[in-house]
């Protein structure tokens, strides 16, 4: 998987989740302050990345995560082993 | 207390009455030996009177004042040594008063033959219609008001702990007295109240049908313009600012007070009231509301803590206020949280926004229950890394504010034990249970009358999973350490780990108000009580005591059966290899849920928490302000120590390691 299509799929699992348009969403955006992912969501937000990638993630390392771009080298680095 | 006493002479008297002194039958006038009658002025005796010794001085704020009785009407009173009672409105009547008293500037103090105080009185706690009704009496501790208001499925066990409570009642039933060195001043009537020794009444407005326990180690006070009828108030208890009570028993060192209004509820250790209302509540200790316009009402709480609005409702406009809640042990709600009774709220949970429908969650500890778009949700486990949990469990053995030597209230303060790590393997359960049996169209599925994300199933479970592992490794690894420590022999040591306790259900726990104790432990109880092998208070306190004494005994049980039931393993037969890989089980889990703590600890210190911060200053200039009034995540105590046990569990692990390779 290219980190095009990482950050595709990352901007339309936030979108959905979020209750946003993906137009709107950048990588430079940060979950709390800009796209309002209180900790709640947060959570919410992790479990919706895990099932779309289909893996399982290290928890305290995906609550580390605090931008769309953070996001999208996270699962970038796992998912191709970087 | 009085020494040698004396008939008054003639010319005692003459000088009495000289002074603006009189009586109808000056016989009945005795004074002490040593007493002088210059110290007596404008007082008039009615029926028997008797006086100590009153050459000494007392003070009133902050002046020695002579001792003394100076304008006042005194009726059927015993007086100790050292007492000023001065200008009193109408009449002190029928009082015992001890030594070293001060009554000063007081509207009355009248007691009645054979008054109660306040014993006997019965309270409906939780249920506001009533079928609760719980006796106050002196003694009462959390686990016996317990007894009294939540174990209602059995009528021969109500009935004969009911006619306990009863005698004891009328054992307290002895009439008005003052202990020694109480202090009573500025205050308006104050009828039928016993007051304990050293214990300060000041500027009360109204005080009537009650007891206030004291003692010289932690004296109580009741202090401005507090109202108060039909009440018992414990040892250390702090009333005041115009604090309100209709039928109410206040705990040890509980504090109400800044116009907090309560009736029928109980209190318990070290519970904090102020601005809001209590109705029919049963506040297990550390119960805390300090904000106005919160209600709690109908419910049971203990380890609350409640944010400013917070309201339920108890009430359809039906069949009256029935409806009753549960709130168990932990749990706290956010600002303008509403929930609807009956409502059951699991362990350790946080309750945010407004919820319509009915929650019966108590499966589910440790989670968000919050409100979106109008529909009741839960996030079940988040709050096991939350670092809000790990500060209240901190902080409450420190909070423990009661000094008095008897600490009536008997508190298993352990946030992980077996009553809650059961509960998050039942929860663990029923979740795994309804993720494989939802399909992945579903977005949410319906729990106890809220929504679960489908997503959050197996992640809840995931937390669930994380926090039993970290509590059965740890409290094994522990056990296998001590015993190493006292035998240096693997299969010796091993071979100890057969727990002392031969529970039958060792799973099944209960909390009583701030005791954890085996359901059966319990059942026993009631047992007792019906065929009245506990026949008397007492008995039934030294029972509760037993429980108390006997909890880690019950929990090795617990923790020695399910690490059996989860890993297979009987801990006797333990091998080194299985007692490493156990450490390593409890270093992951401990390791997974201190690093989501600390990242949530850390959290506090982000972007997020600077809004508002430099107003109008460059970046730079808000993060110095931030640092100044905020510090930082480097500088913050509970974040360090966060990050200090991460390092420790490492080291732990790595010492236990060690041992078990080494031992023979």
């Amino acid at each position: 998987m290219t980190r095009q299509e990482i950050a595709e799929r990352v901007i339309k699992t936030t979108a959905r989740e979020l209750h946003l348009n993906i137009s709107d969403i950048r990588e430079s955006d940060n979950f709390a302050m800009e796209l309002g992912a209180d900790s709640l969501k947060s959570i919410e937000l992790v479990a919706a990345f895990e099932e779309d990638f289909d893996l399982s993630v290290n928890e305290e390392e995906a609550l580390q995560v605090q931008s769309v771009g953070g996001a999208i080298d996270f699962f970038d680095s796992i998912i191709n082993k970087k | 207390m009085l020494k040698p006493q004396n008939m008054l002479n003639q010319s005692q008297i003459s000088a009495l009455i000289q002074q603006g002194c009189n009586s109808s039958d000056w016989s009945n006038v005795i004074l002490a030996e040593q007493c002088e009658p210059d110290r007596f002025r404008n007082v008039i005796f009615i029926g028997n009177v008797s006086v100590g010794n009153n050459n000494g001085t007392i003070q009133s704020d902050g002046i020695d004042l002579p001792c003394g009785i100076y304008n006042a009407i005194i009726s059927n009173c015993t007086i100790g040594n050292g007492v000023r009672i001065a200008n009193i409105g109408s009449v002190v009547a029928n009082c015992i008063i001890g030594d070293e008293v001060l009554i000063e500037n007081v509207a009355s103090l009248v007691g009645e033959t054979n008054s109660s105080c306040g014993n006997g009185v019965e309270l409906d706690v939780v249920n506001e219609g009533g079928g609760r009704g719980t006796m106050l009496i002196n003694q009462m501790t959390s686990q016996t008001a317990y007894l009294q208001a939540l174990v209602r499925h059995n009528a021969a066990f109500t009935k004969n702990l009911s006619a306990l409570i009863e005698r004891q009642a009328k054992v307290n039933c002895s009439g008005m007295s003052i202990g020694e060195n109480a202090r009573i001043i500025h205050c308006g009537a104050i009828k039928n109240v016993n007051i304990g020794p050293f214990a300060t009444i000041h500027g009360s407005q109204n005080l009537e049908n009650g007891t206030i326990l004291s003692c010289p180690k932690h004296p109580t006070e009741v202090g401005e313009a507090v109202l108060a009828k039909s009440f018992i108030i414990s040892e250390g208890a702090k009333i005041d600012s115009g604090a309100i009570l209709d039928k109410v028993f206040i705990g040890q060192a509980v504090k109400l007070g800044k116009q907090f209004s309560a009736e029928n509820s109980m209190f318990f250790a070290n519970c904090e009231g102020f601005h809001g209302e209590a109705v029919s509540l049963f506040a297990g200790p550390y119960t805390v509301t300090h904000h106005k316009s919160t209600l709690l009402i109908a419910g049971l709480f203990s380890f609350f803590n409640a944010g400013s609005g917070s309201n339920q409702s108890n009430h359809m406009y039906k069949l009256g206020p029935v409806h009753q809640g549960v709130f168990e042990r932990g749990c706290k709600t956010g600002s303008f949280s509403y929930v609807l009774l009956e409502s059951h709220i699991g362990a350790f949970s946080v309750v945010i926004g407004k919820h319509f429908t009915n929650i019966n969650a108590p499966n589910l500890p440790f989670s968000y229950i919050h409100e979106e778009d109008g529909a009741s949700k839960v996030i079940p486990g988040m709050n096991l890394f939350s670092v809000g949990t790990v500060r209240d469990g901190e902080k409450w053995p420190k909070r423990d504010n009661r000094k008095s030597l008897i600490k009536k209230d008997l508190i298993i303060f352990d946030v992980f034990s077996p009553y809650t790590v059961e509960k998050m393997l039942l929860g663990r359960n029923e979740l795994l249970a309804l993720s494989d049996s939802t399909p992945k169209e579903k977005a949410y599925v319906n729990y106890g009358g809220l929504q679960i994300n489908r997503l959050l199933l197996r992640k809840g479970a995931k937390y669930y999973a994380l926090a039993i592992t970290r509590y059965l490794n740890d409290k094994v690894c522990s056990r296998i350490s001590e015993l190493l420590e006292q035998e240096n022999n693997w299969e010796k040591a091993t071979a100890s780990f057969k727990p002392q306790s031969q529970l039958q259900r060792a799973s099944e726990w209960t909390d009583i108000s701030g005791l954890l104790v085996p359901r059966e432990k319990l059942v026993e109880l009631e047992e007792k009580v019906v065929s009245g092998s506990i026949a008397s208070f007492d008995e039934l306190l030294t029972e509760l005591q037993s429980f108390y004494v006997g909890y880690k005994k019950y929990e090795w049980q617990y923790i020695y059966e399910t690490f059996s039931k989860e890993y297979h393993i009987l801990l006797e037969s333990i091998t080194k290899e299985q007692a490493i890989k156990s450490i390593d089980e409890w270093q992951k889990a401990a390791n997974s849920l201190h690093s989501m703590v600390f990242e949530d600890s850390k959290r506090e210190f982000g972007n997020f928490a600077k809004i508002g911060y430099g107003i109008d200053k460059s970046e730079e200039e808000t993060d110095h302000e931030f640092a100044s009034v905020r510090g930082s995540a480097e500088t913050n105590g509970v974040v360090q120590k966060i990050s200090k046990e991460l390092i420790e569990i490492q080291e732990r692990c790595q010492q236990f390691t060690n041992l078990v390779i080494t031992i023979k």
